[in-house]
């Protein structure tokens, strides 16, 4: 296993227990990462889209590790997640991107809140890799505050005809299938959220976002909704209370997200190492240069701090999946996943940022493997919650729910 | 930065024949990927341009192998240096051979980069570098059974 990898697994092993079937799925991840290196410098240099990363998740049977074994999926508790998505965050955030909104926002929305009829139909072919799933949830109009979306749907016989724009799309492109949120179109009922099959005829892909700063191997994209239909069946959760649907996939997300930001500090990590062992300027390898050390201390420290706070995040997680209807856990939960999400995605960014630094004028290059990370990382501190959101969150936790500012 | 790779292939030919190959400058020009101005010195040493790619990055790397008959016919190494495209590599190379037709090579090279190539990290180089052996030693397991 990767040494980094290694340790967290030894550790969180040593402290807290992984059975067999666990270290198997991490063992997978392990072999992943190394598969999905060379095409994904390959396609960021290119600056597209990796296929690949949907390719080597099915083939080692990594595209459903938290969904129940009952429907296939690998079953690991978030724990393990946490960690299989770690070790993909070493490749960088376009895996990590791809895996989160596939398991965490699209499957477990199903897993958590479809019937027992849409988990049978959709998560099995989901864990095989035969669907993708994305999550249709931001506008244009409304990011961090989504209970403004615009996307409508009216009743249409034996179903819902939605009409809309989801903008900033993860997997928009090449999802099979997507869990979207509607709002009626008349009255002040509260969105709803349904799992549309994107070979709808009234669902169209309407640009791949190609013009970000990073995150090249991502599929983002625009997409229109017009008169998209929907059956019945297809409605997640209760009408009129996707929004609860909507926070709880959030909850899942950022932990996943947070993980891989951890991945990316353990990779900044060993590239600054590696670079300053071997390169010597002034006589001495640069290693040995007291500013540099400096800078391997921050990305020292920073990993090891976003590692265990996300460890807590997930064993909280954990905690109250076994007991769901406890709103305490629940509460805790969502608490430490913000603020692990949050520390974890400004560390990711700084320690690419001191990476980048440690090397020169080829960190500057995106043929800079810490240069990737610089670029892609920055994106964790807006997606899946901004900072400003989850400082919100933070603080109303703390404080009580009378003193929340984004209501 | 440093480079370890190992690996062992079986070749179908008797283990005597599969030394004296290995360890000919002649036939190991003959086998090079990507070579050109390839130039045999002397019983135990060659030069070749080398053209390596890695993604968009390439380099034209002009490389001098030595081979020391370490241990005949069971072990022999290739010491290969060179530089080009603002980078150095300087590679050593050691096969061990076991059996007897088939006969199986088993090898370990250790490499050490410095320069352009080098900021890309070992990480990444090495699944470059483990693809390029793949195809460099499945060229040389071919060679030396067609030679038969």
């Amino acid at each position: 296993m990767e040494p980094l990898f290694q340790s967290s697994v030894d550790e969180v092993g040593r402290l807290l227990g992984l059975a067999k079937d666990e270290l198997e799925i991490l063992e997978d991840a392990d072999s992943a990462a190394d598969e999905l290196m060379v095409s994904e410098f390959e396609k960021y240099v290119e600056r597209k889209y990796n296929p690949e990363i949907h390719g080597v998740l099915k083939r080692r049977n990594l595209m459903g590790v938290p969904i129940d074994a009952k429907y296939g999926g690998r079953g690991a508790r978030q724990l393990v997640e946490s960690l299989f998505m770690e070790r993909m965050g070493q490749t960088g955030m376009g895996v990590i991107t791809f895996a989160d909104v596939h398991q965490c926002l699209g499957s477990l929305a199903i897993q958590d809140w479809g019937s027992e009829e849409q988990r049978s139909r959709y998560l099995p072919s989901a864990a095989r890799g035969e669907r993708i799933f994305a999550y249709g949830l931001t506008e244009p109009e409304a990011g961090s505050d989504p209970g403004s979306l615009k996307t409508s749907y009216v009743r249409d016989g034996s179903g819902y005809l939605l009409s809309g724009s989801k903008y900033l799309i993860s997997n928009g492109s090449i999802a099979t299938d997507m869990i979207v949120f509607a709002r009626p179109s008349e009255g002040n009922g509260g969105p709803t959220a349904f799992i549309l099959d994107t070979k709808e005829k009234g669902f169209s892909v309407d640009m791949r976002l190609e013009e970000k700063i990073g995150l090249f191997t991502s599929d983002t994209s625009m997409l229109t909704l017009d008169g998209a239909f929907v059956p019945k069946e297809d409605v997640l959760g209760l009408e009129g209370k996707g929004l609860s649907v909507a926070y709880s996939a959030l909850l899942n997300g950022r932990i996943g997200i947070g993980s891989g930001c951890v991945g990316v500090m353990e990779d900044c990590l060993n590239q600054v190492k590696e670079r300053a062992t071997s390169r010597v300027q002034h006589g001495k390898e640069i290693a040995k240069h007291q500013l540099i050390q400096k800078q391997v201390a921050f990305i020292e420290t920073s990993l090891e701090a976003c590692r265990w706070l996300i460890y807590r995040a997930a064993l909280k997680k954990d905690e109250y999946e076994k007991d769901p209807k406890d709103l305490g856990l629940r509460a805790d939960a969502d608490r430490l996943s913000a603020v692990a999400k949050y520390m974890s995605s400004r560390g990711a960014f700084e320690s690419a940022d001191r990476a980048v630094q440690c090397f020169g004028g080829f960190g500057y290059s995106i043929l800079s493997p810490v240069a990737k990370h610089f670029l892609d990382s920055r994106v964790a501190r807006i997606y899946e919650g901004t900072d400003e959101i989850m400082e919100l969150k933070i603080a109303s936790s703390v404080l009580g729910r009378e003193f929340e500012a984004y209501r | 930065m440093q480079l370890h790779l190992e690996g062992s292939n079986d070749i179908n030919s008797p283990k005597q024949r599969v030394y004296s190959l290995l360890t000919d400058p002649s036939f190991i020009s003959r086998t090079l990927p990507d070579a050109e101005d390839v130039r045999v010195l002397d019983g135990a040493s060659l030069e070749a341009k080398l053209k390596l790619k890695v993604a968009v990055v390439s380099a034209t790397m002009k490389m001098k192998m030595t081979v020391e008959k370490t241990a005949p016919p069971n072990r022999a190494s290739l010491v290969a240096e060179g530089t080009g495209s603002g980078s150095t590599m300087r590679i050593r190379s050691t096969f061990d051979l076991s059996g007897d037709a088939p006969t199986t090579m088993t090898w370990v090279a250790d490499a050490e980069i410095t320069g352009v190539m080098a900021g890309m990290g070992s990480s990444l180089l090495k699944g470059y570098a483990n693809k390029k052996v793949a195809e460099l030693f499945s060229g040389i397991s071919k060679a030396v059974e067609e030679s038969a």
